[in-house]
């Protein structure tokens, strides 16, 4: 690598603070309205730091409030929405980047085009969906939602990954003795695997962040609640009280956080270098 | 170790076809080279025999067995391939040992084996290494490790030196040889490279647009060409071709060259036409005091071997049609001869000299349908 110049790594660490700061401070804002006194939340000129800060805010919450078990909600509908939209855009993604089908590029088109419909519109038709289904107020309900939202771009996300694993790899497999799915789990899912890390924190992330969909088929089984739904709730009518739905929403990124530094070590890319010369 | 038999095997792509009613028979342990411009299907022929790809139809034998029909992990084959296909995310050991694995091996007797097939490739210092942290070179053996660990009947190689400098090729194609020897091994090599296939095959195989043109050992692919394509196409640098008359006088034919009357002994029976093409290898071409008189018109020195460039005389040259069809590395301008001489003589540009061309040294072609007249 070539040596940076002073001035460069003045530029390049002024960047990378600058864009930390604009990013992080809301969060941190967060955290001072979390620790802030009520009387304090609009005092001007602001307090960058609260003089009392209020630590009890999140054991108050806890007692409150059933905010694990809308952890608890909100982590299986994750982990599942997840799990499924891996699974269909996995099989999904490398039938349409191995196999030449016949109007393979029109179809892989047309996935997209789902994903192009706000999901606001798609509410309506899938309530009436899962009310049939009788599934209406139960946590399937938002896995299958979201993951309509998630597998169309997990999908192109994946089939542009696959696309880049030289066929020859799984050639090398089917003549070493593997199956078509041995082959796709043993050698390209493995290969792939910073190509799955990324998509897996991406449904994630999507389905951590749903409030509309939780909140339509969810709202009147309240032991079901998600953390947004649940959070939401926070928010009174003539009242409201902030310090705690900060706390709330806090509490409810650290998952998040886990999850990206679980994933982390299979995002870093080049994992395929040397598979070829 | 087995035979391995194809039989009228064609292959479309669509309304495109690749390879058209492919026959051959190789013999066990032989060293058979495909060698053929690119995009001859050498590729699609030998996919076809690992199982990768379906045959239109035919069937392909290996050991008297009909494998047609298997897929590529019941052929008991062993492939390399050009961009070596390396497991990414496996040590060596685990890239050579991963066919043994997916057959039921025990640990201990893959352990064994992958520990012989290092050491016969000089792995062993690197089995923990991933493919990443590999020179090409070593890459390319752990490719061969893996193909050799499992003992299988055939070996299937697509160009797997293309990827090597020159000095490492040469090295690794001697290498390869030496392996194959070793352990008697039927195996298929392809190349477009000319080179590699006369120096390493048993046999060779001729292809061009998915049709063999001849199949013989290097000596017979050299001597005796059996039509204009391969005449140009095996030899470097390659074949000079011109265009001549025939003459025939008391069972003699002749041909002109320049003003020249050459002999070409006893009339070849198929010999009835009155024009024909004829080739004449580089360094068959003899410099000397007889001879026709021409213009060097450039000289390439490689120490005491001179490549002599001149003219095609006015009139004999090649057209369109075999130009094309004659693929020469170099891409000859077809208007050009060269003769290539060892000798300590100065050659100039411009210097005129006299070239004969030696009885039985020239090959002679049909103009229509370019086979050799013989
Ligand atoms: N999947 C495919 N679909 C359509 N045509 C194909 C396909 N694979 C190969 N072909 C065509 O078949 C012909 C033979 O291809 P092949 O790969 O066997 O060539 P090759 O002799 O191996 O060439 P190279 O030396 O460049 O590797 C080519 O004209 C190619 O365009
Ligand atoms: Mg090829």
């Amino acid at each position: 690598m070539k040596k940076r110049s002073l001035l460069g790594n003045f530029a390049l660490y002024g960047t990378v603070t600058a864009v930390c700061v604009v990013l992080l401070f809301p969060i941190y804002w967060m955290f001072l309205t979390a620790l802030s006194p009520r009387t304090q939340l609009r005092s001007y000129p602001p307090n960058f730091w609260p003089r009392d800060p209020q630590w009890n805010v999140f054991s108050d919450l806890l007692a409150a409030q059933p905010f694990g078990l809308w952890m608890w909600n909100t982590i299986m509908v994750a982990t599942a929405t997840m799990i499924l939209s891996l699974t269909i855009g996995v099989l999904a993604a490398y039938a349409l980047s191995r196999h030449r089908l016949r109007g393979g590029q029109p179809l892989g088109l047309f996935i997209l085009t789902s994903k192009m419909l706000p999901a606001t519109l798609l509410v309506i038709p899938l309530f009436a969906i899962f009310k049939s289904l009788g599934l209406v107020g139960s946590l399937w309900s938002v896995v299958i939602a979201q993951a309509t939202l998630i597998v169309p771009f997990a999908t192109w996300m994946l089939k542009g990954y696959f696309d880049t694993i030289p066929a020859e790899l799984e050639q090398a497999a089917l003549v070493d003795g593997c199956s078509p799915l041995g082959a796709l789990f043993r050698i390209v899912l493995p290969v792939a695997s910073p190509g799955l890390a990324a998509t897996a924190l991406y449904a994630f992330v999507i389905s951590w962040s749903d409030f509309l969909y939780a909140r339509t088929f969810l709202a009147t089984s309240e032991s079901k609640w998600t953390l947004n739904v649940g959070i939401a709730t926070l928010k009174g009518e003539f009242v409201t009280d902030w310090n705690t739905i900060m706390a709330a929403s806090l509490m409810a990124a650290v998952p998040i956080i886990g999850v990206y530094l679980f994933l982390e070590r299979y995002l870093v890319g080049g994992l395929s270098a040397g598979a070829e010369k | 170790m087995a035979t391995i038999d194809f039989k009228n095997v064609q292959k479309r792509y669509g309304q495109f076809k690749a390879i058209h009613d492919f026959n051959l028979h190789v013999g066990e342990g032989e060293l058979c080279v495909f060698v053929g411009p690119s995009g001859c299907g050498k590729s699609t022929i030998l996919k076809m025999l690992a199982g990768l790809e379906e045959t239109t139809s035919g069937s392909i034998e290996i050991g008297g067995r009909d494998v047609t029909d298997l897929g590529p992990g019941k052929r008991d084959i062993a492939m390399v391939f050009q961009n070596y296909a390396l497991y990414p995310h496996m040590s060596v050991r685990s890239n050579i040992g991963f066919g043994l694995k997916m057959r039921g091996v025990p640990k201990a007797d893959i352990d064994k084996a992958v520990n012989e097939a290092a050491e016969i490739l000089e792995l062993t210092d690197y089995l923990d290494r991933r493919p990443r942290a590999l020179s090409g070179g070593q890459r390319q053996r752990v490719a061969l490790g893996r193909a050799i660990v499992r003992e299988p009947s055939a070996f299937l190689m697509d160009e797997p030196l293309s990827n090597l400098d020159a000095k490492l090729r040469t090295q690794t194609r001697s290498e390869i040889v030496k392996l194959q020897k070793r352990l008697g091994v039927t195996t298929i090599y392809v190349t477009h490279d000319q080179v590699e296939a006369l120096t390493m095959a048993t046999r060779i195989v001729v292809m061009r647009g998915g049709v063999i043109q001849q199949v013989g050992s290097p000596d017979e692919l050299f001597s005796q060409p059996a039509n204009l394509f391969v005449a140009g196409f095996i030899g470097s640098p390659g074949m000079n071709f011109f265009r001549g008359p025939v003459e025939i006088e008391n069972g003699k034919a002749f041909t002109r060259f320049g003003e020249q009357r050459i002999p070409l002994g006893q009339v070849p029976q198929k010999l009835t036409a009155k024009e024909a093409i004829f080739g004449i290898r580089p360094e068959h071409l003899q410099v000397g005091e007889t001879g026709v008189p021409v213009t060097l018109s450039l000289v390439e020195s490689l120490g005491t071997e001179k490549i002599l460039h001149f003219a095609t005389p006015k009139g004999q040259e090649t057209d369109a049609i075999e130009t094309e069809i004659v693929s020469d590395e170099d891409a000859r301008d077809k208007k050009t001869m060269l003769a290539r001489v060892i000798d300590d003589r100065r050659y100039h540009d411009g210097e005129t000299i006299r070239i004969a061309l030696p009885e039985g040294k020239v090959h002679i072609f049909d103009t229509v349908t370019h086979e050799a007249i013989v």
